[in-house]
């Protein structure tokens, strides 16, 4: 059956269209009401505005020390939050062991540049099977720090030097240990580091090793044994925490004798000391950063807290 | 024709109001708005309270604690917790905040004393590594718990259910005077140095057996002839301890115990029951024995094929380990294996320390009395162990016996029927 064109049928057309397509949207809604957009509000306190003084108008940062489910990526981990007294002087840590050396050393310009905007606060660790996660880095914008209520710094009650430096020092390291993760992820370290410790890296296995055992390979630590970029972030973090004097301690302090995979002490320190020079050489290049500079005020603000 | 163009226009103009037809909704209020609306309900309850909240929480692993919240309009929530001692009459104040997620939620979003039950480090709460007691921190308000005498919530990651009631004036001012520290005197009931602890409530004598880890209560009692029992969990407030379940014995309901007080010269827990003022008194005896329970008792490990193990030894006045069997060295544990061999035709049980590589201590014949009891004669010894073979065998073969009773499926008291002050604990950890 042929449908004639005709006059009628196509203004029923062109009506029907109109009617259709006049259809009343539905309106926005009211943006203001839609819960939680915008942020999480809270009665501020002097928590608050001693991170917003200290940390998010100079240079940035936020530090979400209230417990948000949703901060931490892995959803099946306990985790409970921090304690309120804890946040005050782990900001205070942080400014004065991290920030502000980079930023006396290098430059607001540069450290704002790449930092991470985002400290999460988890008040435990992470507990694995094997081991404990003290903190992670999230795309070069998060660090999550965790176990922050066992920590005690210097200027603390019941801080004990012997009992808590320790810790302190790990805490430090850990914030320095992901910023290296986030620099070498933007200007990569000479390919020449991965060659010192070839054949010698441990893989998963490297909880499984001793701190001597490691250090008697050419790594810092154990978990430098782990990877060419643990291996790369752990050296920077030693120098820069222990200090010249301290780094030469360690080094000097690996036992005689060869290791289980035929490393003579010679051979470790020599490994070590290329792995420095490699560093110190890195930070001037890419950076254009005196590294034995940002050493000592790094290692002077340490001392001070612990 | 013109009627054709009426009727195509009619058509044309239902169609066109037909297509416009918006959506029902069932509210008459959008979703964020209802939403909204919730949690500043939840949060005038929450702050409205004058006195405050009690809070009865049951996490995962089980047993119930109980906290003491009051809620501010600025975010902040001051705590007491019957955890311990110091959390008991110490007040601490930290930060909450409502948040939708997913439904309306409330967060204790810093560190407070209701996080010590769900930290994963277990030395902090004797819970497991990398769980703790697997207790919650954010909870959803349960639907319809609004205006209702009771706010019911539910945690978010192990579903722990926690209970609000609205405090009493009275209540609230105990907590300030250390009230909640008084009622955990009730603890003290584990220094009695007799097994049987006893109290006399509407003239019906009870034998009281608290399980102060687990916080249960367990009551025996005598009608006419019959033994009956009745267990609650149980937890602290700040004007005594409340059973979960009221004990209800015909015209006598026994809520909890108020009044606590300890004297420590004497070892003696006064409390107030129902209306009655009195002092827990020890007992040699229990009330009632349980007549089938030392028979259970040996069978369980017989039909496992395995046997009882004790880590402490015998407590006598209170001591544990009063005979020093873990300093033989190597000690693993006290053991009791029944049928563990024969000698002669006849078999016998062994009543020994262990420790990792051979039995020490007597090789005994029990024998099970109609009143409940259970005697051992010893056949021989194991080993040249001088403490087991001598004093603890001495303690074994007491012609007075034992009563034995049952704690929960794994766990076993015996008693000794001589005088109530000595006693050994049995589990079955296999």
């Amino acid at each position: 059956m042929k449908i004639k064109i005709t006059f009628n049928y196509l203004i029923l057309l062109l009506v029907s269209t109109v009617f259709i397509g006049s259809c009343k949207e539905d309106k926005l809604q009211d943006v203001e009401n839609v819960s939680g957009l915008g942020g999480e509000t809270w009665v501020q306190g002097p928590i608050d505005k001693y991170i917003l003084d200290s940390l998010t108008t100079p240079f940035n940062i936020a530090m979400r020390y209230k417990w948000d489910p949703y901060e931490f990526s892995d959803i099946t981990a306990t985790l409970v939050p921090a304690k309120e007294e804890q946040i005050i002087p782990i900001s205070r840590t942080i400014r004065r062991a991290w920030i502000n050396p980079f930023v006396a050393q290098a430059g607001a310009v540069f450290f704002n540049k790449y930092s991470p905007k985002i400290f999460v606060l988890s008040g435990s660790a992470q507990f694995q099977y094997e081991s404990k996660v003290l903190g992670s880095a999230e795309g070069g914008r998060k660090i999550v720090l965790m176990e922050v209520n066992e920590l005690r710094i210097k200027g603390m009650p019941n801080y004990v030097s012997a009992r808590d430096s320790n810790n302190v020092k790990e805490f430090i390291r850990t914030i320095h240990h992901e910023y290296g993760h986030i620099l070498h992820q933007n200007i990569m370290y000479p390919v020449e580091f991965k060659t010192v410790g070839q054949g010698l890296y441990q893989g998963q296995n490297w909880f499984n090793i001793s701190e001597t055992e490691a250090r008697q390979d050419g790594f810092i630590t154990q978990y430098a044994s782990s990877g060419f970029d643990d291996d790369w972030v752990e050296t920077i973090c030693y120098l820069l925490i222990e200090g010249k004097a301290g780094w030469e301690k360690i080094i000097n302090s690996i036992p005689a004798g060869t290791s289980i995979n035929g490393t003579s002490q010679a051979d470790a320190q020599a490994k070590l000391r290329r792995k420095e020079a490699l560093v110190v050489n890195y930070f001037k290049t890419a950076w254009g950063i005196d590294f034995y500079s940002l050493q000592t005020k790094t290692r002077a603000a340490v001392v001070s807290l612990i | 024709m013109k009627r054709k163009y009426l009727s195509y226009l009619l058509l044309m103009v239902v169609a066109g109001l037909w297509s416009c037809k918006s959506e029902d909704s069932v509210f008459e209020q959008t979703a964020d708005e209802r939403l909204n609306a919730s949690l500043a309900s939840y949060q005038k309850q929450l702050v409205d309270a004058q006195y405050g909240w009690k809070g009865a929480i049951y996490p995962a692993t089980g047993g119930v604690y109980s906290f003491y919240f009051k809620f501010n309009d600025q975010n902040r929530v001051v705590m007491y917790s019957d955890f311990d001692k110091t959390s008991a009459v110490t007040a601490k104040e930290s930060s909450y905040r409502l948040k939708a997620i997913q439904s309306p939620s409330l967060l204790f979003d810093t560190y407070s004393y209701i996080h010590v039950l769900a930290d994963p480090d277990g030395s902090i709460n004797g819970g497991n590594y990398g769980e703790g007691l697997k207790s919650d921190f954010e909870f959803s308000f349960n639907p319809d718990t609004l205006n209702t005498a009771n706010i019911t919530l539910t945690g978010l990651k192990n579903a722990t259910k926690l209970i609000l009631t609205k405090a009493t004036q009275e209540e609230s001012v105990a907590y300030g005077n250390g009230g909640l520290g008084k009622s955990l005197l009730f603890s003290n009931i584990d220094l009695y140095q007799t097994y049987f602890k006893r109290i006399t409530v509407g003239g019906v004598t009870y034998d009281l057996n608290v399980n102060t880890e687990d916080r249960t209560i367990t009551f025996t009692w005598l009608e006419g002839t019959v033994r009956k029992t009745f267990t609650t969990s149980y937890y602290y407030g700040s004007l005594g301890v409340t059973f979960v379940t009221p004990l209800v014995n015909g015209s006598q309901t026994i809520n909890g115990f108020t009044n606590l007080t300890w004297d420590a010269d004497k070892l003696a827990l006064g409390l107030t029951a129902g209306s009655t003022n009195l002092t827990v008194a020890g007992a040699a005896r229990p009330v009632s024995a349980d007549l089938t329970a030392a028979k259970r008792w040996w069978q369980f490990a017989l039909d496992k094929g395995s046997y009882w193990i004790s880590e402490t030894g015998f407590t006598v006045a209170g001591k544990e380990d009063f005979f020093g069997v873990r300093s033989i060295p190597n000690f693993y544990y006290m053991l009791f294996f029944p049928a563990i061999a024969s000698s002669q035709g006849t078999s016998y049980d062994a009543f020994t320390a262990y420790d990792g590589s051979g039995l020490m201590g007597p090789a005994v014949v029990p024998t099970f009395s109609t009143d409940g009891r259970v005697t051992f004669s010893v056949l021989g010894t194991y080993g040249t162990n001088q403490l087991m073979n001598t004093t603890v065998l001495a303690q074994v073969e007491d012609a007075s016996g034992y009563y034995i009773i049952q704690k929960s499926e794994i766990k076993y008291d015996m008693v000794s029927a001589k005088d109530g002050r000595t006693w050994i604990s049995w589990w079955y950890p296999f």
